[in-house]
């Protein structure tokens, strides 16, 4: 194995990619658009979700939980309430109008307390108190639920009120609180926790869309039998071009790092160089099957058919936009033989934990392998020719 | 090896691919500083047999030997220069950015790389194109732009492979001078062609069909032996003679 003829074909590889202006862009622009995308749209929390409220609680001696509820609502960022009926003008003909409300879509979610909400919860707490059986007090919520994501921050909003209405002005503190502390991640937001995902999943898709097509163009226009009657290796060859993807898709890291930090104030707390090592192996895995798959194609539309195949078990079952832990079971197993899992794991570790590499080894060794298998075996599909 | 002994030889060589034979039973010796064409219509199989001896297939049976070195080659590998059918250069490099690659390939000292490339740019006559992009060359040029690639690294065995395909009657007079001239400088070339009439400026001629060598000699040894005045008419007279 000789370095020089690597390099040769790695300068080849890259020179071929600057002349190509729109490819160029496409390297560069399709990182860029993906984090910036996903940053904008995933990262924003959930504002002025569309609510009413139907306040029909009488109250006990001039306090109503159901104002005093609906006020704190009223409060919260997340919902916006568009209409309020309060205790005098309210009846239950509103709340049927609330509830058409929702059905028509014009709000997300009907709130409604009952007539005797407080004097309910008043008696829950006194039976409660001695030892009698507690009948729960509810608070009606009519929900839109086609969007679970809504449904579950106004269940989330209503309950979050209901507590702090019950400890601010009842002092009914709960005997249990949930003492959490952030080992890792204090103050992450859920950009920070996919931006090493996005950065994966864009040199990955960049470099093995790249690969498939530049090999299949080197079969079908004949300079690869050229370049192999000369005396570079097939191993050589491979190398060549897993160093200059290799190095597309650290530029691409690059450019999601930037962006993240700069747009998304993304945090790495670890080693940024240790990510972009990790995006590498990564890049010049995906290279090899790249090479491996289009040696199956006989034209560029052939090859271009495999993008989905590798594609969309990567984006679902990586842990990309989603934990791990979310994959169905059964889907599982997949998600260990996909690269791009490890990838993210390992960078998400390092630029969230902090992680070194004494930490994250495991995730960097099966990415080497899976390089070097990768390499190895369009190396010897190469050499098995003719 | 020896300097005398054959620069190709092959024995016996035989190249199958599912349901049909493309090369059979082919003995072929091609001595130094000759001008061999291999010549024969569409499907006579002497791509193929250029193909195995370069190595960019394997043999079914029999064996071949460039430079003295049983193919594949290893260590010959730098002393031979290819030249495929197809243009097979990078249409998004430069034409000097092809050559440093192909010079690269053969291991050129990097101070040596930028005179060779000149130089065979001269020969060609692309000097003055030099830092356009192949993708804007004309076919002719792109021509040029191939056959310089299999020169650059100063082969001692040129293997061409239909170089005169597809390019107007100016440029395959240039490149068939330019032959004669490489043949001068003691080079050995092996070509393939289906134009017969070109076929005649070889020193020797092989003829193939249906993947077998049914005649071999000299253009006038050919003809004379036929008693026909071109290398057409003896071709099929010889292809006669093997179906009779």
């Amino acid at each position: 194995m000789r370095l020089d003829r690597t390099l040769v074909v790695a300068k080849k590889t890259l020179r071929s990619l600057r002349h190509d202006r729109r490819t160029v862009a496409f390297v560069v622009l399709v990182p860029l658009l993906m984090i910036a995308l996903f940053g904008y749209t995933f990262g924003g929390e959930l504002k002025d979700v569309k609510v009413s409220i139907v306040d029909l609680d009488q109250g006990v001696l001039g306090n109503s939980l159901g104002k005093a509820i609906s006020n704190d609502l009223a409060n919260s960022s997340t919902l916006m309430i568009m209409e309020h009926y309060g205790p005098g003008q309210a009846n239950a003909s509103k709340a049927d109008a609330a509830i058409g409300q929702v059905k028509d879509g014009k709000v997300w979610a009907a709130v409604v307390f009952e007539e005797g909400f407080s004097a309910s919860v008043l008696e829950a707490i006194f039976n409660m108190t001695h030892g009698l059986t507690v009948e729960q007090a509810p608070i009606k919520v009519y929900l839109d639920s086609s969007n679970p994501n809504i449904a579950q921050a106004v269940s989330q909003e209503v309950q979050a009120a209901m507590q702090r209405v019950l400890v601010n002005q009842y002092h009914l503190v709960p005997p249990i609180v949930l003492d959490s502390e952030q080992v890792y991640g204090k103050g992450a937001e859920f950009i920070d926790f996919f931006a090493p995902g996005v950065m994966g999943l864009a040199a990955m898709m960049v470099t093995f869309m790249l690969s498939i097509v530049s090999f299949v163009h080197e079969r079908s226009s004949f300079t690869l039998e050229r370049v192999l009657t000369s005396p570079i290796s097939e191993g050589e060859f491979v190398a060549g071009y897993a160093l200059a993807f290799g190095l597309v898709g650290l530029a691409q890291s690059l450019v999601i790092l930037t962006t993240a930090v700069l747009l998304f104030d993304v945090r790495i707390v670890g080693s940024p160089i240790l990510v972009l090592l990790v995006i590498f192996l990564l890049a010049v895995g995906m290279q090899g099957l790249g090479f491996l798959l289009s040696s199956r194609a006989k034209s560029e539309f052939q090859a271009i058919q495999f993008l989905p195949l590798v594609l969309f078990p990567s984006i679902l079952l990586a842990g990309v936009f989603w934990p791990l832990e979310a994959v169905p079971a059964l889907l599982r197993p997949i998600s260990n033989f996909i690269p791009l899992t490890y990838a993210v794991d390992a960078c998400r570790s390092i630029m969230i934990r902090g992680w070194g590499i004494e930490k994250v080894w495991p995730s960097m060794l099966i990415l080497t392998l899976f390089a070097a298998a990768m390499l190895a075996l369009s190396a010897y599909g190469l050499k098995k020719r003719g | 090896m020896d300097d005398d002994g054959p620069v190709i030889e092959t024995k016996g060589l035989r190249k199958e691919f599912p349901g049909l034979v493309a090369v059979d039973s082919l003995d072929l010796r091609v001595a130094r500083g000759t001008l061999y064409g291999l010549i024969g219509p569409n499907g006579s199989g002497n791509t193929t047999a250029i193909k195995v001896i370069v190595g960019l297939m394997r043999a079914s049976a029999g064996e071949a030997r460039g430079l003295g070195e049983r193919v594949p080659l290893r260590t010959n590998r730098h002393r031979l220069g290819y030249m495929p059918q197809d243009i097979a250069i990078y249409p998004d490099l430069t034409v000097r950015e092809n050559l440093e690659f192909f010079a690269g390939l053969y291991s050129i000292p990097k101070p040596r790389i930028g005179s060779r490339t000149e130089e065979v740019l001269k020969v060609v006559d692309l000097l003055d194109r030099k830092d356009g992009l192949v993708s804007q060359l004309s076919g002719g040029m792109r021509h040029r732009v191939s056959l310089a690639c299999a020169l650059v690294h100063d082969p001692e065995v040129l293997f061409l492979d239909e170089p005169t395909v597809g390019i107007d009657p100016e440029l395959r007079v240039g490149f068939w001078r330019f032959f004669q001239d490489l043949k001068s400088k003691g080079k050995t070339i092996v070509l393939t062609t289906h134009y017969m009439d070109e076929a005649v400026r070889c020193d020797v001629v092989g003829m193939m069909r249906g993947g077998r060598l049914i005649a071999e000699g000299t253009p006038s040894s050919l003809m004379a032996e036929t008693g026909r005045g071109n290398l057409e008419d003896a071709f099929l007279e010889f292809a006669g003679r093997v179906v009779a």
